[in-house]
């Protein structure tokens, strides 16, 4: 006999990062009755991290005069290498702006505009004029045509979700942190809620909802190695998938930030190079101006990664016991500037690798750090596939990256996407009902006991989960990074069907009672390897190379075979998932030369050519 | 340098069973290079003990989940070198917090009610016009704020200061330079006596007997003293400014 | 929350002047406790010269208005800087812990401060007691009271000396008029001085005592 604890709402929001809060304020804006759940509390959620800062055309600093919604597009959409959905892209770019001066008026300290004449690291003048002091600033971030990153010093992400979250006390939002979902309620049509199981205690409940909305952020921990919160395991995700009818959309996109800290993977901000940084190599020489003339160290994620990965390969790598990295000279920025502006940076080589950014060269690596992909949705972040289930932020694919995000935008999309889809969730749920039959809840809260059951008696094996999850973490280490080919892919899915197989006799060493860690981890690992074997088995199809996703055996891109999406589905009883696609939506930008990048270069080289052609 | 064999004695108690009194259980760790809390505490859950809990989110010193007691004093375990501890490392949860078993706490419940007790949201008349610009703001203004902004609502000036530990309503120094991020800001249009009707108390600014720990065990480095003087002072004024209205029928 | 009787009863301003009057108080008695001293001192310029003094003050009643002051001074101090030390037998525990295991230097000043505050409190009870009974104030009677409880004094001198420099430090550090590093350097010089000033009275006195 199953006990369990039931809540009914309008609107049921997993996650309360950037994206979850903002969608819940929205609906609750519409009067709707929202619970929020979260692993953590939510001023602990992965949003905080973002250092950088938030993409928005505003155009009130000197290098940004100019700009307007229309660049933005464009730039986001080359960025994506044309993969993202234009629409979608374009209601972003023109929401943005709003989105960034709500924030303001909600209390979020921008650094502004200070009129007068200044010198940048590369010697180039400018001056801000008189008119726009006071206003919202931005800085420089890789992939962007004009300064278009809104920030607040160093600590964006925090003050952001700070003050989102203080809306969400104000308006008095019920938050149940220390409570995972670890299914979704659905009878292949409709989403009801979801059975959650509480980290305090290790009770389950049942939470039943109109409308259901996963913003439970990307899937970085993944991997071994990752500039992502240890939260980051991409459990939304895995949710949607197990339903057998919810598709997850580009899950091969994987993004790489060139500077993750070695050995540890934190992040060191875009920001960095957008103030002026430079990465060195083993003989302390500037190598991107080499690869990429025009953009420097601030071309797309995607482009500087690889970049750096090739000079490694040349040999130019500097060797360590961790494997070779390159350096993050931030040194001529002065003492100052560091402190201020990039004080958290200071902050974490300090703790982390005992040196002074001011003084000393940073040690880093391109290290995982965003998943393009995800939960996909419609333009209003409906899910594909079911009534009544969204998704937003980083753990859908709204589709907003295509194959590579920009830095800056992915701030951007968890408030942007709040607002556009916690307005469709509203107008949505006004219009559903809650009929949810009380068997159907039952069933699903009896299957995850049923499966807490198994792990804890061992009874269908006694895997140990911190092994397997391990070895799914060095097997997209080794086979599913920056570089990819046929042969590495293939060995990856073999494996990762195998460490699948495996995972589903996980038996557990402690008594998994009440809130066991262990226990959390065990119900999570199986959606977890999905979730690997969706980007291995989606990395091995697309037999091209666009945005982040590069193959080595296939190195351009075909827009003639693969301008579309990739949609993974995993039926029930699978081991593999299946793949479909669709089309990539494009409304104004055609496929084209991002100005930056391989292709460019080459293009370049042919003098001229603007399309890339593949002669496959 | 030759490796360490660290000793950890970790506090155990799960409220779930209250039967078991609090423990102190020890593991052994060979130390690696570079290691943290964070690390160690990761190898003994998943090599030695399974069922032990404790709370890491970003592991970057930003998010503040991971503050405990490491050889008694409040620290964030994510940042927390191995290297710079002795062999004998003794782990404790943050005091004054709820305890959710081992070194896990609850902060988060407790900061969630500072913030209403605070009302630590921008207080304003204004509507927002989504088609007009941003107000225009000084940029040290900007900074100001931001700096008193940088909390990450860890728990070590809480779990560091001797009236917090005996009083359960004093806001402690979160509390007040939440209140004093709050004060700064341009935006928010509460008066000083509105202020001094959340602050002009024991609970807050007059309860604070300045001991400092907080300032001295404040993770990201805040100038605690300076914005509790801040707020005292303002508060101080506020109070001797004008008799705040009584409540008497 | 507010509850019936805390919209009946509650003064907001309680606690604040509360707090100002303890900051007040304690400015007033820092500044009688250095004086104190200095007049005290006055034995090293000699017999005669303290005896003068004594008679001074005695002669325009400053002594009459000053010490009923004073004392008047120090109970309201010892109320509203009393309330902070805990006084549940749970509380004191608690914080005795917290302190040891934090092992924080202020935390621990102000452990003592309370334990000082105390013994000021019956020290100086004592002390007044003495001297009033003993009335008035030549430097043959403070010697010979010296001579007879040199050890009281000396833990009297240290006890308030402390008190006063480092309850004078927490009021900096409270109101945030100086940076907390700075003042604490230079109240620890000025208590340094006094003490040693204090310790050089002493011996004067016991010199004089023995010479008698």
């Amino acid at each position: 006999m199953s006990v369990y604890q039931t809540h009914t709402t309008d609107v049921l929001v997993i996650g309360a990062g950037l994206a979850g809060e903002r969608t819940a304020i929205e609906a609750a804006t519409h009067g709707l009755d929202v619970i929020i759940l979260s692993l953590v509390p939510p001023r602990r959620s992965h949003s905080t991290a973002a250092q950088g800062g938030m993409q928005a055309s505003l155009g009130n600093c000197a290098m940004g005069y100019g700009d307007n919604p229309d660049i933005h597009f464009e730039d986001t959409v080359k960025g994506s290498d044309w993969g993202c959905d234009q629409d979608v892209a374009r209601l972003f770019a023109n929401t943005a702006p709003i989105a960034v001066r709500q924030m303001a008026y909600w209390g979020v300290p921008w650094n502004r505009v200070v009129a007068g004449r200044k010198k940048l690291p590369d010697g180039r003048e400018i001056e801000d004029l008189k008119e726009y002091e006071g206003l919202i600033t931005a800085r420089d971030f890789g992939g962007t045509a004009k300064w278009r990153t809104c920030y607040t010093s160093d600590g964006t992400g925090h003050t952001l979700q700070y003050t989102m979250d203080s809306i969400v006390i104000k308006m008095g939002i019920t938050v149940h942190d220390r409570m995972e979902a670890i299914a979704l309620i659905h009878d292949g049509e409709r989403c009801y809620g979801a059975v959650a199981r509480c980290l305090r205690t290790g009770q389950l409940h049942a939470y039943l909802a109109r409308s259901t909305v996963i913003a439970t952020g990307g899937y970085g921990r993944l991997y071994g190695v990752s500039t992502n919160a240890v939260i980051n395991e991409g459990s939304g995700m895995f949710l949607a998938l197990e339903t057998g009818v919810v598709p997850l959309g580009n899950m091969e996109a994987v993004q790489f930030h060139p500077t993750g800290m070695v050995p540890v993977g934190i992040l060191i901000t875009e920001g960095a190079r957008g103030d002026g940084g430079y990465l060195l190599d083993k003989n302390l020489h500037r190598f991107m101006p080499d690869y990429e003339p025009k953009k420097k160290e601030l071309a797309s994620r995607d482009v500087v990664s690889r970049r750096m990965i090739q000079h490694i390969r040349k040999g130019y790598g500097v060797e360590s016991k961790w494997g070779p990295h390159l350096w993050l000279d931030i040194r001529h920025l002065g003492r100052k500037h560091i402190y201020t502006n990039l004080r958290e940076i200071a902050n974490i080589c300090k703790n982390f690798a005992g040196i002074d950014p001011a003084e000393d060269l940073i040690p880093v690596r391109p290290t995982q750090h965003y998943s393009m992909g995800g939960v996909r949705t419609n333009i209003d972040g409906h899910a594909y596939g079911l009534k009544g289930l969204f998704a937003v932020g980083e753990a859908a694919c709204w589709d907003l990256h295509g194959f590579n995000r920009l830095g800056g935008n992915s701030l951007a999309e968890t408030i942007v996407a709040g607002m556009v889809v916690g307005k469709k969730v509203a107008e949505y749920t006004l219009g559903a009902t809650l009929d949810c039959p009380l068997q159907l809840v039952n069933e699903h809260v009896r299957r995850q006991e049923s499966r807490i059951n198994d792990l804890i008696s061992g009874r269908l094996g006694k895997e140990n989960v911190y092994e397997i999850r391990r070895e799914m973490e060095n097997t997209l280490m080794e086979y599913v990074g920056i570089f990819r080919n046929g042969p590495d892919l293939q060995k990856a899915v073999d494996k990762l069907q195998e460490l699948y197989r495996r995972s589903l006799k996980l038996g557990l060493r402690s008594s998994g009672k009440y809130a066991s860690p262990e226990l959390a981890s065990a119900l999570r690992l199986p959606g977890m390897i999905r979730l690997a074997l969706c980007i291995a088995y989606g990395a091995l199809n697309r037999t091209e190379s666009r945005g982040s996703h590069a193959r080595e055996d296939y190195p351009y891109r075909d827009d003639v075979n693969w301008l579309k999406r990739t949609l993974a589905y995993w039926p029930p009883g699978a081991e593999l998932p299946v793949l479909k696609y669709e089309p990539v939506k494009i409304t104004e930008l055609p496929p084209g030369d991002r100005g930056y990048g391989e292709s460019s270069a080459a293009n370049a080289a042919k003098s001229g050519n603007h399309t890339q052609e593949n002669k496959k | 340098m030759a490796e360490r064999l660290l000793t950890f004695s970790i506090f155990r108690y799960n409220p779930n069973t209250p039967e078991i009194k609090p423990y102190m259980q020890e593991y052994k760790l060979e130390e690696m290079p570079g290691m943290t809390l964070f690390v160690a505490l990761n190898k003994i859950r998943e090599e030695q003990d399974p069922s032990l809990m404790f709370d890491f989110v970003c592991r970057a010193a930003i998010c503040g989940s991971c503050a405990m007691l490491v050889n008694g004093k409040p620290r964030l375990a994510c940042k927390t070198l191995t290297k710079d501890l002795p062999s004998r490392i003794t782990l404790l949860p943050l005091p004054v917090f709820k305890l959710i078993g081992d070194l896990s706490v609850d902060t988060g419940t407790w900061f969630r009610h500072m913030s209403l007790k605070t009302e630590a949201w921008i207080h304003t008349t204004r509507e927002f016009d989504p088609r007009a610009r941003e107000e225009r703001m000084d940029n040290e203004t900007a900074l100001k704020i931001y700096e008193a902004e940088r909390c990450i609502e860890c728990g070590c000036c809480i779990a560091g200061c001797a009236t917090a530990n005996i009083r359960e309503d004093f806001l402690g120094a979160a509390g007040i330079n939440r209140v004093a991020r709050f004060m700064l800001d341009p935006r928010d249009e509460r008066s000083p006596q509105e202020y001094f009707e959340v602050v002009g108390t024991e609970e807050g600014a007059f309860g604070c007997v300045g001991l400092m720990a907080c300032e001295d065990n404040c993770p990201m480095g805040l100038p605690l003293q300076m914005q509790l003087a801040y707020v005292r002072r303002k508060m101080a004024a506020a109070g001797l400014a004008a008799r705040p209205q009584t409540r008497a029928c | 929350m507010n509850t019936q009787e805390k919209l009946l009863t509650r003064n907001p301003r309680a606690d604040m002047l509360v707090d100002l009057v303890e900051l007040a108080s304690g400015i007033l008695l820092v500044g009688f406790l250095w004086t104190h001293m200095l007049f005290v001192a006055a034995i090293l310029l000699g017999v005669t010269t303290f005896d003068r003094l004594s008679a001074f003050l005695d002669e325009y009643y400053l002594s009459y208005i000053g010490i009923p002051f004073i004392l008047l001074v120090a109970l309201v101090h010892i109320v509203v800087a009393g309330r902070r030390i805990p006084n549940k037998w749970k509380e004191q525990r608690i914080i005795l812990r917290h302190s040891k295991m934090l092992g924080h230097t202020d935390t621990w000043i102000w452990v003592f401060q309370t334990i000082t505050g105390m013994a000021i409190l019956v020290l100086a009870g004592i002390h007044v007691w003495m001297v009033l009974t003993g009335w008035p104030i030549r430097a043959v009677t403070s010697a010979g009271r010296i001579q007879s409880f040199l050890w009281f004094y000396i833990i009297l001198l240290l006890a308030g000396e402390y008190h006063a420099g480092f309850g004078l430090y927490r009021q900096f550090v409270k109101w945030g008029w100086i940076n907390r590093h700075t003042i604490g350097a230079v109240l620890k010089t000025i208590t340094v001085i006094i003490v040693a000033l204090g310790a050089v009275t002493l011996w004067a006195f016991m010199r004089l005592g023995g010479a008698q």
